[in-house]
């Protein structure tokens, strides 16, 4: 039996740029069935539950890093000193603003604290602009979304050659 | 050696308060033994939902306040709701009415379960946050996750989704559930029921410590049933008003260190709304399922201690899937699922109580629907003078702890009242360190 694949947008649509993540992963299974679109994911917390049985999850956040609207990289959430990173109850420095202090990193380390993680998980972000109330994603952010598509299938495609 | 007559002066500070919605931080100072000064500061930026509303039509209310939280959506749909429909003359029973009562279990479920296992219970099991928990009981994380999970899927059963459910319209619901989706709900509400049973036996044993407040209670009451989504705004104190009278009662003043307004009863007293004041003004009409569950939990009809506020939440998490269950069971799909609400020139007020306290909002309508005025007052905003002064009675009752220990107790006594100071967007504040 092939391994599964989950894809998840983190973000809300309704939130401009933060609907990246959703617009990324809605294109991915678009695509490419074999990868399950699980979200759009409002509430980290909801990963679980949601990603049983799969063995790799690739999630995708629209991050404020400071670069320039629409760059797309890998996070490595142990490492990068992510707001999300905070766990679900640490010091939470400024910014971090998922619901109730669990953010993504948060949401990962409990799954994984309770045995209920994938084995394999990337989470790549795409570098937001505007965050506040509307649909639509900026300019920059929309350009970028074929890159971070791309990006996410070859994720994908090492555990799917075939697909 | 500090001289045992003049203690020194301490400042407790916590810049970032962990485990509660939004962006907050503590002040303490002592001086000689007592406590000086006690701040709650609140920094997220004002939203300026009550400056967006206006110029909307009064049927958009229900969909932009939803945006204010995310973890109480519906509370704001709810009041909004009742706000345009008293504005506009109409008032909503029957099926669309227990229908409401069904979503908002569900929010109350979710929000609840999310506080007390995530959030609340770390604080007296010695654990850093829910990860060191999960470390140390993982049964007891997964339970309230799948808890959670069921309170979720009543909300996106009969909202759409789970967060920010977009079926909700003034006057009733776009759609109503088709018969068979609501019966779905049935097993994960019962497995829920039968958890929170055990989650409620699981917090009644965690130690507490001995603290009480003087509290002034504010809640709904309803006369028929445990007050979630109407009622009259009832008080400790015998207030007895309807919506209209409590929006006037209840002064917002601006404090400098804060973007939250503060709410006194008449612009003097501090009250507190919630699971506290619920439980004080309405336990009475809980089923016996729930009571006697609470009574051997150790809870009596009144409960004053702010750190065993989770064996209340976990006493209404419990209610909360009963009453789910219930209205599962008697469900009668709304035909036509909303009522018609045309507009009307006037004012309208309407409160419910969120999971964290009660929330009310008033909207002034012109004759076309157009809203002129719109106010909103969270529950935060109402108790957070009262936390304050918890704040102030627990540093003063616990001077003998270290800065770290008295510390940590602060931020437990803001989290008793599981404030949420800010609605959620989801990016990541990202750091990148670079060589």
């Amino acid at each position: 039996m092939r391994p599964s694949v989950v894809v998840a947008g983190v973000g809300s649509p309704y939130r401009l740029d933060d609907g990246a993540g959703p617009a990324v992963a809605s294109a991915v299974a678009a695509r490419l069935p074999a990868a399950v679109d699980i979200g759009p994911i409002a509430e980290p917390l909801d990963l679980l539950g949601r990603w049983d049985g799969a063995e790799l999850a690739v999630l995708v956040d629209a991050t404020r890093s400071g670069s320039p609207p629409g760059t797309v990289q890998i996070i490595d959430l142990d490492r990068s000193g992510t707001g999300a990173g905070t766990g679900t109850g640490g010091r939470a420095p400024s910014g971090t603003t998922s619901t109730h202090g669990v953010g993504l990193a948060g949401a990962i380390r409990l799954a994984r604290a309770l045995e209920e993680a994938p084995p394999r998980i990337v989470v790549v972000g795409i570098e937001g602009e505007r965050f506040g109330d509307g649909e639509g994603l900026s300019p920059a952010v929309r350009a970028s979304v074929a890159e971070a598509v791309r990006l996410v299938l070859s994720f994908v495609e090492e555990v799917h050659p075939c697909a | 050696m500090t001289s045992p007559d003049k203690p020194p002066s301490r400042t407790l500070s916590v810049e970032g308060l962990a485990r509660v919605e939004g962006e907050g931080s503590l002040h303490v100072e002592i001086r000689h033994g007592t406590v000086e000064s006690v701040a709650l500061e609140i920094f997220e930026p004002p939203r300026f939902f009550e400056a967006l509303l206006r110029g909307r039509r009064h049927t958009e209310a229900p969909d932009i306040t939803a945006r204010i939280c995310g973890i109480c959506p519906v509370a704001y749909q709810m009041s909004a709701c009742l706000a345009i429909e008293d504005a506009c003359g109409v008032t909503v029973d029957g099926p669309v009415a227990a229908l409401r009562r069904l979503l908002y279990c569900g929010e109350w479920i979710q929000s609840h379960a999310l506080h007390i296992h995530l959030l609340h219970a770390p604080d007296f099991l010695a654990c850093e946050d829910a990860v060191a928990l999960a470390a140390l009981d993982a049964n007891a994380v997964k339970r309230g996750l799948e808890i959670k999970r069921a309170g979720n899927l009543v909300m996106s059963t009969i909202g759409g989704r789970a967060i920010h459910p977009v079926n909700v319209k003034v006057g009733g619901f776009y759609k109503a559930p088709e018969p068979a989706a609501i019966a779905e709900l049935g097993d994960p509400l019962r497995r829920a029921r039968d958890a929170s049973l055990a989650v409620l036996e699981w917090v009644a044993g965690f130690d507490f410590p001995d603290v009480e407040g003087d509290y002034r209670f504010v809640a709904l009451h309803h006369p028929t049933r445990y007050a979630i989504e109407d009622g009259r705004v009832a008080g400790s104190e015998g207030l007895d008003l309807d919506a209209a009278g409590f929006a006037q009662l209840a002064v917002e003043e601006h404090v400098k260190r804060s973007t939250a307004l503060h709410s006194r009863l008449d612009g003097e007293a501090a009250y507190l709304t919630g699971p506290l004041a619920r439980w004080a003004l309405n336990s009475a009409q809980l089923p016996d399922l729930v009571r006697d569950a609470a009574a051997a939990a150790g809870l009596g009809p009144t409960c004053r201690n702010p750190f065993r506020s989770i064996v209340v939440r976990a006493a209404e998490l419990l209610f909360a899937c009963d009453e789910a269950l219930r209205l599962v069971e008697t469900y009668d799909a709304p035909a036509p699922p909303a009522l018609d609400v045309p507009p009307l020139e006037g004012t309208g007020h309407g409160a419910t109580e969120a999971p964290r306290g009660l929330l009310l909002q008033t909207y002034e309508l012109d004759a076309s629907g157009i809203i002129r005025r719109a106010r909103i007052v969270p529950p935060t905003s109402q108790n957070q003078l009262t936390i304050e002064d918890d704040l102030r009675r627990v540093v003063q009752s616990h001077l003998d702890l270290s800065d770290e220990d008295l510390t940590w107790r602060c931020e437990q006594a803001v989290r008793n009242h599981d404030p949420c100071i800010s609605c959620a967007a989801h990016f990541l504040d990202l750091t990148v360190e670079r060589n």
